[in-house]
């Protein structure tokens, strides 16, 4: 397996030439002597639709905390847009177009769909200091909490209380909340966790229809494999921190490391 | 410079008092998740109830039987005020219950023992000073620190050691992993709080044979208490007595040369560490932020 | 701008006419006006407490400072009460903006301690600075002034008169924090109460905005601080004291946290209930005690939370003793996880 992590490494100098939207190089990070990612390379160009996958521990979280910035790295570098952004805080990739979800939903639970979005529409639009508004960008906050919420399909729940509504609809709202900073790469942690089959679907159609439609670059993690199989351009798989191996969802399913440690534990 | 040692000592015999009430209040803090309010409330149930039963049992026996007192009521007070309050995540609400609790036992010991300061005997012996150079030093005082660090010894052994002390240290940590290991997290934060309360009554009834017994000796002394954890750090046992220590004894030097900012030093000293060291001298990275 | 609901009018009118009806009702003015300025004060305290979500346990100092910076204006510099007032809320204020970065970036129980502790200062400086601030006895020996426009004179000295200039900056207040929760601003506040990570990893920078919300809060809370000292003519460090600030969140959790009127309405019960147990009792503080006690126990709410239950319990799915290390223990492998296995196996 360190052969795979290894070739993915040397290939990472060739992937500088072309402008990747994304791309860590040699990235590692610890925790005490925990290794949770060590020496990860990965690149991503603008529009993609990719996944991460790998069983529990292998790193994903700690991989998105690292993209995010939530967590620096122990040694290596991560670029985003041609800029190197390894010492840049958690706000200053946001604002850059790097914004996320949470595998435990993460929502103003008390506020109400359409103010949940607005507190983002707010946000995006640099006006949150703001002790006043006038009445135009009042209206114009408005339309785009309005348009958010038409896209992501929950006009008609716009002024329910986000933690009345169901499971899948609160990540959906999340979702819209992410939307709401425009985002240049959107990461979402398991967007279907703990939900049925219907919401799954309904999310699986939003995630897609945000990639087919709005040409949104997304990076997800995810643990069920027909999804990830079924939207994904491309798989990159992490085991134990490392990267075991990348490719398309034939190759994935074709190679073997990956059977071995992962999909055969699955099925 | 005789005078500046006397004030240093009298600041380090107040730290040690600081330093017994903010043990107290970080282990409840970090295993309970309550700021006790009403902690200075059990250092002045151990102290009267010390008082009120010397006379019986003699100094040595209302010296153990105080502090115990004080633990008693602690686990009765967590078991039927403060365990209902554990499934509330916001803080606000202990922090509200246990400030009532601090009214209600402050008034309640005004009006059964009246407002007006009284005297705690200690054995003679104690009393008299060990040299006349150091007039300062009595007995009693060298007992004070001598017993202070001797539970703070036990103490340390007790969490390093025991199997109650290793689940405690571990509930800080991570209480629901605990709790999944099959501990009983009720029993585990009652008995917490009962040693917290234990170390405040102990705290009582050593002070009380220095300043005396007065109804509101408790809510002047868990602020600088408060103040102790926090230049300590939050999070570091250690780190409160150390903060104890420290401001208690930068509290009696500032009294040698300008007494008037005698309190105001123990917040100054504070402000400086929040400035420079916001997590408090040993405190974690992380928590409570 | 903002829909009025029909008891807010009515609220209104009550406050616009109460010397008429509370002294037949067995009050006095003066009673009305500490209900309205303990009322500035808590409403101006839930700007932090419900609406931001921070637990400040020290607002009395801001209060207090207040309250000194009024006494002293009018004793040692100017007898001008506008001049007491705006002197007054400005050292109060400039104290909550200058301490706020202190507190901005801890939560909950941090949060608070820090805040009562930090409160603790002003209150010996007021203590033992005896020559100008009067000591433990409290500052006296200043009145407040009449007020002049041009040739006309309100002459504030008589209680009524007072009120009315109360109520006037009740009004400024109200109105300045309506405007601040309707805007963007207000929407932030209450965004990191809901959900600080939430808010962070939306790109809010979420220390700033707590403490625009604790200088703000702070600022007008010395206003409140300035009109009670010039209600009694007199000030004490007891206005400083954490007593007073434990007191203003238990009138705020009383009257309801979340809703904009229920400190109002705490201030209202606990301000009477206070006045009428002190002359009845020597025990009044055991009962106010118990009030706080029962409150946390069997309103937790607040009142106005009862009439109109709100919407959703607050609850995290995560067992209150861990919300602490939240932030770490996100990490699938945080230190606190690691040192946790090693104390795992050590329970066994």
């Amino acid at each position: 397996m360190n052969d795979a992590g290894a070739v993915v490494a040397r290939r990472a100098p060739a992937a500088r030439a072309s402008p990747a939207l994304l791309r860590l190089d040699n990235v590692s990070r610890h925790f005490g002597k925990l290794q949770a990612v060590q020496d990860v390379s990965f690149a991503m160009n603008e529009g993609e639709l990719r996944a991460v996958i790998g069983p529990n521990g292998a790193g994903k979280t700690t991989f998105f905390n690292l993209i995010t910035g939530f967590v620096p790295p122990t040694s290596g570098d991560i670029w985003f847009d041609g800029k190197n952004i390894r010492d840049r805080s958690v706000v200053y990739r946001v604002h850059k177009g790097i914004v996320r979800t949470f595998q435990i939903t993460e929502v103003f639970p008390d506020l109400s769909v359409s103010e949940n979005v607005r507190v983002g529409v707010e946000t995006a639009a640099g006006l949150n200091g703001r002790p006043w508004l006038p009445r135009h960008v009042r209206g114009d906050v408005e339309r785009r909490v309005d348009e958010l919420l038409d896209i992501v399909g929950l006009a008609n729940k716009a002024n329910r209380t986000v933690g009345e509504l169901a499971h899948g609809d609160q990540r959906v709202v999340e979702i819209a909340l992410a939307l709401t900073m425009n985002p240049r790469l959107l990461l979402l942690d398991e967007p279907t966790a703990g939900m049925g089959d219907t919401e799954t679907d309904h999310m699986v159609d939003l995630v897609r229809r945000l990639h087919d439609e709005r040409g949104l670059s997304i990076l997800f993690i995810e643990h069920d494999m027909s999804i990830v199989f079924g939207i994904a351009q491309k798989i990159t798989v992490l085991d134990q921190g490392r990267v075991l191996a990348e490719g398309s969802a034939a190759d994935i399913s074709a190679n073997e490391q990956v059977r071995a440690a992962y999909l055969g534990e699955a099925q | 410079m005789q005078l500046l040692l006397f004030n240093a000592f009298n600041g380090l015999i107040q730290g040690v008092f600081y330093a017994l009430m903010a043990l107290g209040l970080a282990l409840i803090l970090s295993l309970n998740s309550v700021i006790n309010m009403a902690h200075g409330g059990f250092l002045v149930i151990g102290a009267y109830l010390a008082y009120t039963l010397a006379p019986y049992l003699g100094f040595w026996g209302a010296l153990v039987v105080g502090p115990i007192g004080a633990a008693v009521i602690g686990l009765f007070v967590e078991r039927i005020l403060i365990r209902p309050l554990y499934k509330r995540p916001d803080p606000l609400y202990t922090l509200l219950l246990t400030f009532g609790l601090a009214l209600i036992i402050e008034d309640l010991t005004r009006t059964i023992w009246g407002a007006q300061g009284l005297p705690f005997q200690v054995p003679a012996a104690l009393n008299s000073p060990i040299s006349s150079v150091l007039f300062f030093i009595t007995g009693y005082r060298l007992l004070v620190v001598g017993i202070t660090m001797a539970v703070m010894l036990g103490l340390y052994f007790l969490l390093r050691y025991s199997r109650l002390g290793i689940r405690i240290r571990a509930g800080t940590l991570d209480l629901e992993t605990v709790s999944a290991l099959g501990v009983n997290i009720y029993l585990l934060r009652a008995l917490n709080f009962g040693l917290g309360c234990l170390l405040a009554g102990l705290a009582g009834v050593l002070a009380a044979g220095i300043l005396g017994l007065t109804p509101p000796m408790g809510s002047s002394l868990i602020m600088p208490s408060f103040v102790a954890i926090i230049v300590g750090g939050v999070g570091s046992l250690v780190g409160s007595i150390l903060g104890g220590l420290l401001i208690g004894v930068a509290a009696g030097i500032t009294t040698t040369y300008y007494p008037a900012a005698s309190e105001a030093v123990i917040y100054l000293i504070m402000l400086i560490v929040l400035v420079i060291r916001p997590r408090g001298l040993l405190g974690q990275e992380g928590l409570f932020e | 701008m903002i829909r009025r609901h029909p008891v807010e009018i009515l609220l209104w009118i009550a406050l616009a006419t109460l010397p008429l009806w509370l002294g037949p009702l067995g009050g006095y003015t003066a009673l009305g006006t500490k209900i309205l300025i303990y009322g500035i004060a808590a409403l101006a305290l839930n700007l932090v407490l419900g609406f931001t979500g921070g637990l400040s346990f020290g607002h009395a100092a801001y209060f207090g400072l207040g309250a000194y910076g009024a006494g002293m204006t009018l004793k040692y510099l100017v007898p001008s009460t506008p001049l007491a007032i705006v002197v007054g809320t400005l050292a109060g204020g400039l104290a909550a903006t200058l301490l706020g970065p202190l507190v901005m970036r801890r939560r909950g129980i941090y949060f608070a301690m820090i805040t009562i502790a930090i409160g603790q200062l002003f209150y010996f400086i007021a203590v033992r600075w005896n020559n100008v601030t009067g000591g433990e006895d409290g500052l006296a020996g200043f009145r407040r002034q009449p007020l002049h426009f041009g040739s006309f004179v309100f002459d504030v000295q008589n209680e009524i008169k007072y009120y009315y200039l109360v109520l006037f900056c009740f009004v400024i207040a109200v109105v300045i924090m309506r405007v601040l929760l309707a805007s963007p601003l207000g929407h932030t506040w209450v965004a990191i109460r809901e959900n600080r990570r939430r808010a962070l990893f939306l790109g809010l920078r979420t220390d700033l905005y707590v403490w625009a919300a604790f200088a703000i809060s702070g600022t007008i809370t010395a206003l409140a601080g300035t009109l009670n000292a010039m209600l009694f003519n007199f000030t004490s460090p007891q206005d400083l004291h954490w007593i007073l600030s434990g007191n203003f969140v238990i009138m705020i959790v009383m009257g309801g946290m979340r809703k904009f009127w229920g400190p109002l309405v705490g201030v209202t019960i606990f301000v009477v209930a206070q006045d009428y147990l002190s002359s009845l009792t020597d025990n009044w503080m055991s009962l106010i005690g118990l009030l706080f006690v029962l409150i946390v126990l069997l309103f937790p709410k607040g009142i106005l939370g009862l009439i109109a239950p709100r919407r959703r319990e607050v609850s995290t799915p995560r067992a209150p003793g861990i919300q602490q290390a939240d932030a770490v223990l996100e990490e699938d492998g945080s230190p606190l996880r690691d040192s946790t296995k090693s104390l795992r196996e050590a329970t066994k």
